[in-house]
């Protein structure tokens, strides 16, 4: 069966003043109709263009350098504007991070959600239109649609804001739906509302979702499958199981043991050290070596490639090489433990 | 309860009005006195180089220049109270009737300036915000940099030189030919200083629209619209202008006494007879009484149109909006 989303090879570079910026290096993954894959990684890693140049939406300066884009069988980054516009909402569409400035402060609530519904469905009655938006407000939870619809955003909370941005997100039946850190700018008990009710619509509609967060304790709670991201690279990707379980790259191993609750007990929160490299010259070699306290001197000398762990789950990391030195991973422990 | 608080609102600007005004007019007044010049050659023109002293201190007194500047002050603000505002020293007339004989020029230039001005610089700052980046921005950036820098008088002075000197098509000065005084003939007349005004003010605002447009293209909201498949036409229209409209209109408010100022210069150069010329004569005679009333004129234009650039900011952006005001009730999770 071929992927719903299939991305080969993709690099995307921000052409600055500063020179070339290699925001996403030769990433590949592929995503199946209904299935829900969690990109992780720290800020700035690329996760979040990652998405913008599937969706079609890079700024100016930035460009697709190569690689390609298969979205239910066709090639993205052969489409026109004009043809990106008609995808746009239909066979994806995305809720971004921020619902306090994702939404337009000016413009009803309703009416913005009524804008998605008629980019799809132009010939819509206006009181068709009008049930239609109710039936997505009520859809995302937010109950006597029919009153607040005609509320500006400033009149909504938070919580309340991400839910009208999911509305927008579904309104055209999107077969993906991309989600940029939707809960990173929520209070934390809104954030779990937030999160169970995308995947109960994604279960409900049977969309694909790709969810970037910096935030593990999300993907537990809604990934099929992750996609652990670093310097621009997918450096391990694999089953949600695998990789709380069975993790195999250093970075796995330094997210993981940052999470809050595996540090029970203890005076600080580990960290990682360091900070990620700077993407317009990124280092030669594995660009994790210098923060990494397994690293390898051919780490330092030439990139890693994908070693195969199972059939679902590969990583770059030289110690997966036969050659190199076994070390029991500091967290995870192994799927049967 | 709101009712209260509107008055309240309202009652707020309308002391902040007064407060300003009575400063202004202290400032108009001292200053004006402080500039150097002699008011009774405006007065009695070349005569005074013959007076004798005795004659000056008779004329002084009766000009009522002789007396202690805070007293000349109170009796002035007392006068200007009631709308009295003296007579010109130079055209022996109440002042208000000499104004009377310019304003109608002024407005004319000023008003039609002012509506070219802010029907196109939407026009171009949109165009350019459209085309952002691309040739043709960054040649209507260019253009328009240089032409908001070229001084007014000197522009003036080329335009005068090439069409009037030169081609000989416009004329070089008034606002009407001597005996004419049609439409058609003011309209002749108006041409060049129009231009002038124009090309003077254009760019500033356009480029306000243009990196307002910009600004708000950046915003996230422009990506979600963007992403539900609405093309970049509608979200430029519908959600960045809408966005965009209300810092315009206060700005529109705000430049009324700039597009004013503009014209002034304009006037002097092109001996056009508005309020312009008017102003500078009157400082460069001394003509205190018609300075002043000029002065305090221009300095209320400028008041009434801040206070209302601010009234119409803070009605529209709900931001901005005092607690008082009536907002939407807060929608909370169940």
């Amino acid at each position: 069966m071929p992927e719903l989303l299939e991305v080969n090879h993709l690099s995307v570079s921000f052409f600055t003043g500063g020179g070339e910026v290699q925001a996403v290096r030769d990433v590949s993954f592929s995503l199946g109709a209904g299935e829900v894959l969690a990109v992780v990684g720290e800020s700035g890693c690329g996760k979040s263009v990652l998405c913008r140049s599937i969706m079609g939406l890079l700024p100016r300066t930035a460009r697709i350098k190569s690689g390609s884009i298969l979205a239910a069988g066709r090639d993205i980054t052969a489409c026109g504007e004009r043809e990106l516009c008609r995808l746009r909402g239909s066979l994806f569409s995305m809720v971004f991070q921020d619902p306090m400035t994702s939404l337009n402060p000016v413009m009803s609530v309703g009416a913005q959600i009524a804008e998605a519904v008629r980019a799809r469905q132009p010939g819509l009655s206006r009181s068709a239109l009008r049930g239609r938006v109710a039936e997505l407000m009520e859809l995302v939870g937010i109950d006597r649609p029919e009153e607040r619809m005609d509320l500006c955003p400033a009149g909504f909370s938070g919580g309340m804001r991400q839910r009208s941005v999911m509305a927008i997100a579904l309104a055209g039946n999107p077969r993906i739906l991309f989600a940029d850190e939707p809960t990173t700018a929520l209070d934390v008990t809104i954030q779990a509302q937030i999160l169970d009710l995308l995947r109960e619509i994604q279960g409900k509609l049977g969309t694909a979702a790709v969810f970037v967060t910096h935030d593990l304790g999300v993907v537990a709670r809604v990934a099929d499958r992750v996609a652990v991201m670093y310097a621009g690279r997918i450096v391990e990707t694999g089953t949600a199981e695998e990789i709380f379980y069975d993790p195999r790259h250093p970075y796995t191993w330094g997210l993981l043991q940052a999470l809050p609750a595996l540090n029970r007990g203890r005076d600080s929160l580990r960290a990682i050290p360091g900070m990620p490299p700077t993407l317009i010259d990124p280092p030669r070699g594995d660009a994790f070596a210098c923060r990494n306290a397994f690293a390898l001197a051919i780490d330092y000398e030439q990139a890693p490639p994908m070693f195969r762990v199972t059939d679902t789950h590969y990583a770059a990391t030289w110690l997966l090489d036969e050659r190199a030195p076994r070390i029991t991973p500091p967290v995870g422990g192994g799927l049967d433990g | 309860m709101a009712k209260g608080n509107t008055f309240l609102y309202y009652g707020k600007k309308l002391l902040l009005f007064f407060v300003s005004v009575f400063v202004l007019s202290a400032v108009v007044f001292f200053v004006s006195r402080l500039a150097p010049g002699d008011p009774l050659r405006a007065y009695y023109g070349d005569r005074v180089e013959k007076m004798s002293p005795q004659e000056r201190a008779w004329a002084e007194e009766r000009l009522g220049l002789d007396e202690p500047i805070a007293v000349q002050y109170a009796r002035w603000l007392g006068g200007a109270l009631r709308g009295d505002f003296g007579i010109s020293y130079k055209y022996k007339l109440d002042v208000w009737e000499v104004i009377r004989s310019r304003v109608g020029n002024t407005l004319l230039l000023g008003g039609t300036g002012f509506v070219l001005i802010f029907t196109l610089a939407p026009l171009l700052g949109v165009l350019c915000a459209w085309q952002e980046d691309r040739a043709l921005d960054r040649l209507v950036c260019k253009a328009g940099t240089v032409s908001s820098c070229i001084p007014e008088f000197w522009l003036s002075l080329v335009l005068i030189l090439v069409f009037a000197a030169g081609l000989r098509w416009l004329p070089s000065s008034g606002a009407y030919s001597i005996g004419g005084g049609g439409a058609a003939d003011r309209a002749v007349h108006l041409i060049l200083p129009l231009a002038v005004v124009v090309i003077g003010h254009l760019w500033y605002y356009a480029y306000m629209v243009r990196n307002r447009i910009l600004e708000e293209v950046r915003a996230d909201y422009v990506l979600l619209a963007r992403s539900k498949g609405l093309p970049r036409r509608r979200v430029l229209f519908r959600h960045c202008l809408r966005n965009a409209a209300p810092s315009y209109l206060s700005l529109m408010a705000v430049s009324v006494p700039h597009v004013l100022g503009g014209t002034y210069i304009v006037e002097t150069v092109f001996s056009y007879p508005g309020l312009g010329t008017l102003s500078y004569e009157s400082a460069r005679y001394k003509d205190y009484n018609l300075l002043m009333l000029l002065c305090m004129l221009s300095g209320i234009l400028v008041i009434v149109c801040s206070i209302l650039a601010q009234v119409i900011n803070e009605q529209i952006d709900p931001r901005l909006r005092t607690r008082e005001a009536a907002e939407p009730p807060e929608v909370t999770e169940r």
